[in-house]
């Protein structure tokens, strides 16, 4: 058997017993065995003294009859514990299916993997790589008042099984670095959050990414203490590359998730086939970047990830699958079944989404199109209401831009919009994509790690949020 | 239920922890169960047990902490644990002002775990075909719908009842011993609905109570077909400055970062726009926020935190002045602050200018303005106060609603919000852990 089945102790006769058992009440079974270990190291007051581990154990049973779903989870995997837990899945009930044998389909290599193993590190080396960053963040300005720099790393070792007496198996690392820094400028305070997160070892800490989090906690800073409210209303917005992929993820991204869809929820059902914005624009959900924190070797339900074109040319061509949509729309599940934990039930979610580049030119070029307008580049959080389709996200940092030119910084601001207007109102992309590393992490209904990217784009008609 | 044998072993955890060179610890040992019935569209879409039993270690060796946690409750792999914790702490830098609370601030009188009579033994009477029929009754698609506008369908309705047993049980190595115990009875409805002309409009409401006699999902489903038929048709008002009243349902999250600024970890860092605050007149006279945590059978009433301190009533504003911080032991330490619990247990905002006041009455005493009847994103900047939030609701006169309102945002400072504050309802939701009635600002910048 895989590897990760001597964590949970149970064999392939086990497995398969307890699936037959589940099976009773519906057509699928599948079984989701989670062993996390995450562990954190906080850096506050110039030194390194709290941290600590926390350990997750367990496993899910679903069974499905037809799309209604019946879950149950033990935090015991002994054979008896699962037993049970299949019986109450299997509560949902309906017509009853049998095991079924099948060819797993092939899986790619991982896109991603540790070098130099989380198990391995000597806390008092990452205490000090965490002293190092503060102080090279202190080498940069004078006036940080306070640096807060949180090391998390957890390995999740993963083992699923399913009523097509498939097996798979996944070793998922996820490492982060989160600085918050106070900035003081007389009476003015500054706030700043960055961040990397990857699906990595320890040879993330680097001094390369010492200097990067450092470089960009002090970025531009003088601009955002002058930085003031703009004046609110509906303007063209330019989004620099990288974070504002937040756009694609709030805008579109969900509303794409197929569970909406197949409700009639989302503003995009039945929208399949259609042109949803300018020819030339590529909009991908992609689970093999590798090291991305969206990354996945299998999604949660066992299905190989896999970048999946959601829009192409400017035509929707496909929503984000899990095995019930899939089935449902009658097309082949797109590995984007996941999960927060084994506590869950997997559900249609995001992985790295991201814009392709476009034939626009570059960024100045965008810019020197607009005449009154705002240009963002740092943002915070973001939310959508799906069936209207609009969505939000919160600004921390931006110019004003005025006949081509940025002009005054701002900050603090919300910028609302629509989905399928927005998408519509993208006039220009450029050529630059670039994927963000941060710690994004996405909230509907269960937490799981995303990311996102863009190209530099333009917008027209979004509405600011101002004085 | 916590049993004995599994309060024996936490008591145990001590010992261990002892042994392994650790000067202090506190152990909690959570544990949960709850089941859930969700729906589609008037049918069971989905049936989920859930059973969570949580350790928390918390560690003071040699001057130095760590915090840990394990679902895994076998008494050598928790001696396992335990021994690999300390180790870990004993690689951390001592921090002198890491310690337990003192024995005179902690809780003594949560002894059964019952006090606050919010554990409701008719918890364990539900079983399945119950938990389905609440939940196919509370459904509402395939009824008859009253105040659905002509030519308007319900697209989907997706509802979930569920109900829970939460238990925890906290001892700590200076003879600290206390627990607490509830169950909850809960439904949530979210639904979308479609126009004539096709354009689609969702929204959601919900229902919660600690015990079953008070809990009543009946209005759920039809509160959120009305919210979602009120927005047909919105669009944005012209931007400007307009007096806002604030839903109840939603008043709570122009409450929460003023909670957050006078938490001593954001005071203690400067990442809070309320530093220099304790004792001064902040806000509009007219705005008192008290702590309620000790009201018998309501939900949020709780005699401890999580450290164990005994929780207290009284003000955290009081006509507009700063009266607590929230202050942990550890932040008591670092700040010089007196310690009290870590954060306000259930806050409640003093109606104003009445114990009479609702939403009607705010808004007839604004005349025109912007309801707000839900947020759609936003956030607020910890250090200076400022925020921008996306909003929804109704444009209203002479203190009635007259057109819906979307994609608007409003944006400012908290500190002016609050300078700005008009008055409070008493219409606060009883199911809320934070009892914010409807609220009313004046001359709040809107963005359309």
């Amino acid at each position: 058997m895989n590897n990760n089945s001597d964590i949970f102790g149970l064999s392939l006769a086990q497995l398969r017993a307890i699936v037959s058992e589940g099976i009773k009440g519906g057509d699928w079974c599948d079984l989701y065995f989670e062993q996390t270990i995450y562990n954190d190291l906080l850096l506050r007051d110039g030194t390194v003294a709290s941290g600590g581990f926390h350990l997750d154990y367990g496993c899910g049973v679903r069974v499905l009859s037809g799309e209604k779903t019946g879950y149950a989870y033990s935090e015991s995997t002994d054979f008896q514990s699962l037993i049970d837990a299949a019986r109450a899945a299997g509560a949902i009930a309906g017509k009853s299916g049998t095991l079924k044998l099948e060819t797993p389909p092939a899986t790619p290599p991982p896109p991603y993997g540790m070098q130099l193993h989380w198990d391995d590190a000597d806390k008092k080396q990452l205490a000090s790589w965490l002293e190092k960053l503060e102080a090279a963040i202190r080498s940069r300005d004078s006036r940080p008042s306070k640096i807060i720099a949180l090391l998390s790393w957890s390995v999740s070792n993963i083992l699923m099984y399913n009523s097509l007496d498939q097996l798979s198996s996944d070793t998922r690392p996820l490492a982060s670095v989160t600085v918050t820094a106070i900035f003081k400028q007389g009476d003015a305070t500054e706030q700043r959050n960055v961040s990397r997160s990857f699906r990595c070892g320890r040879e993330m800490l680097s001094d390369e990414l010492i200097d990067t989090l450092a470089g960009e906690a002090v970025k531009d800073l003088d601009d955002s203490f002058a930085a003031r409210r703009p004046k609110g209303g509906q303007m063209s917005v330019v989004m620099a590359a990288g974070a504002s992929g937040i756009l694609l993820h709030e805008a579109m991204g969900h509303a794409f998730e197929a569970d909406f869809n197949r409700k009639g929820q989302s503003v995009f059902c039945d929208r399949i086939g259609q042109r949803i914005c300018k020819q030339g624009i590529n909009i991908i959900d992609d689970g093999t970047v590798p090291f991305n924190r969206g990354a996945l070797l299998y999604d949660d339900e066992g299905t190989p990830s896999q970048k999946t074109y959601m829009v192409r040319d400017g035509v929707l061509t496909s929503y984000l699958h899990d095995r019930i949509s899939a089935a449902w729309y009658g097309v082949a599940p797109t590995g984007n079944g996941r999960r927060e934990s084994f506590r869950y039930n997997p559900i249609p979610r995001m992985r790295c989404t991201y814009m392709e580049s476009g034939a626009d030119g570059t960024l100045q070029d965008l810019i020197s199109e607009v005449q009154k307008g705002v240009y963002v580049d740092k943002f915070a959080n973001g939310e959508v209401k799906i069936g209207e389709g609009d969505f939000t996200f919160y600004v921390n940092r931006g110019y004003l831009i005025e006949n081509g030119r940025l002009t005054m910084p701002v900050k603090d601001i919300n910028i609302i919009g629509n989905g399928p207007r927005a998408l519509a109102d993208i006039v220009a992309v450029a050529g630059d994509l670039k994927i963000d590393d941060g710690t994004w992490t996405c909230g509907k209904e269960q937490s799981v790690a995303v990311s996102c990217g863009i190209p530099s784009v333009l917008i027209n008609n979004l509405t600011v949020g101002g004085e | 239920m916590i049993t004995d044998v599994e309060k024996a072993l936490i008591k145990e955890c001590l010992v261990f922890a002892g042994e392994e060179g650790a000067s202090d610890a506190r152990i909690t040992l959570t544990k949960s169960t709850e089941d859930q019935i969700a729906t589609l569209d008037g049918q069971v879409d989905k049936v989920t047990r859930c059973a969570d039993r949580t350790v928390n270690i918390a560690l003071f060796v040699d001057g130095s902490f760590g915090s840990f946690s394990s679902n895994r409750l076998e008494r050598e792999s928790l001696r396992r644990f335990i021994r690999g914790a300390v180790q870990t702490v004993k690689m951390l830098a001592p921090d002198s002002f890491r310690k337990l609370p003192e024995r005179e601030r902690c809780c003594v009188s949560a002894v059964s775990g019952k006090e606050m009579n919010i554990y409701d033994p008719a918890y364990n009477g539900i079983d399945a075909p119950a938990r389905r029929r609440a939940a196919l009754d509370a459904a509402v698609s395939g009824k008859p719908l009253e105040g659905l506008p002509q030519g308007v369908k319900l697209v989907s309705e997706e509802g979930e009842y569920s109900d829970s047993e939460y238990d925890v049980y906290v001892v700590d190595s200076q003879g600290l011993e206390c627990r607490h115990t509830e169950t909850s009875f809960d439904y949530g409805v979210e639904v979308t609905i479609e126009d004539p002309s096709g354009d689609k409009y969702s929204d959601y409401w919900w229902t919660s109570s600690p015990l079953l006699s008070d809990f009543d999902a009946s209005a759920c489903g039809k509160t959120a077909i009305l919210r979602a038929c009120a927005q047909i048709g919105a669009r944005p008002e012209e931007s400007g400055k307009y007096n806002m009243v604030v839903a109840a349902n939603v008043a709570s999250r122009l409450v929460s970062p003023l909670l957050n600024a006078l938490n001593a970890y954001s005071l203690q860092q400067g990442n809070s726009f309320l530093v220099g605050s304790l004792g001064r007149q902040v806000f509009s006279g007219n705005m008192t926020l008290l702590d309620e945590p000790w009201r018998k059978g309501e939900t949020g009433s709780k005699l401890f935190d999580s450290e164990g301190v005994a929780t207290k009533e009284g003000p955290i504003i009081s006509g507009g002045i700063v009266m607590r911080y929230s202050v942990n032991t550890y932040m008591s330490g670092k700040t010089g602050f007196q310690p009290t619990v870590e954060e306000a247990t259930r806050p409640r905002l003093c109606p104003f200018p009445s114990e009479a006041t609702d939403q009607s009455g705010l808004m007839q005493m604004l005349g025109r303005g912007i309801l707000v009847t839900d947020f759609n994103g936003g956030n607020c900047n910890p250090a200076t106060g400022d925020f921008s939030y996306g909003i929804s609701g109704q444009y209203f006169e002479n203190g009635k609603p007259l057109r819906p309102v979307s994609e608007m945002l409003i944006t400012g400072n908290f500190i002016s919000l609050w300078k700005n504050f008009l008055g409070a309802g008493s219409d606060y939701r009883r199911c809320a852990t934070k009892l914010i009635g409807s609220l009313a600002f004046g001359e709040v910048d809107f963005s359309g």
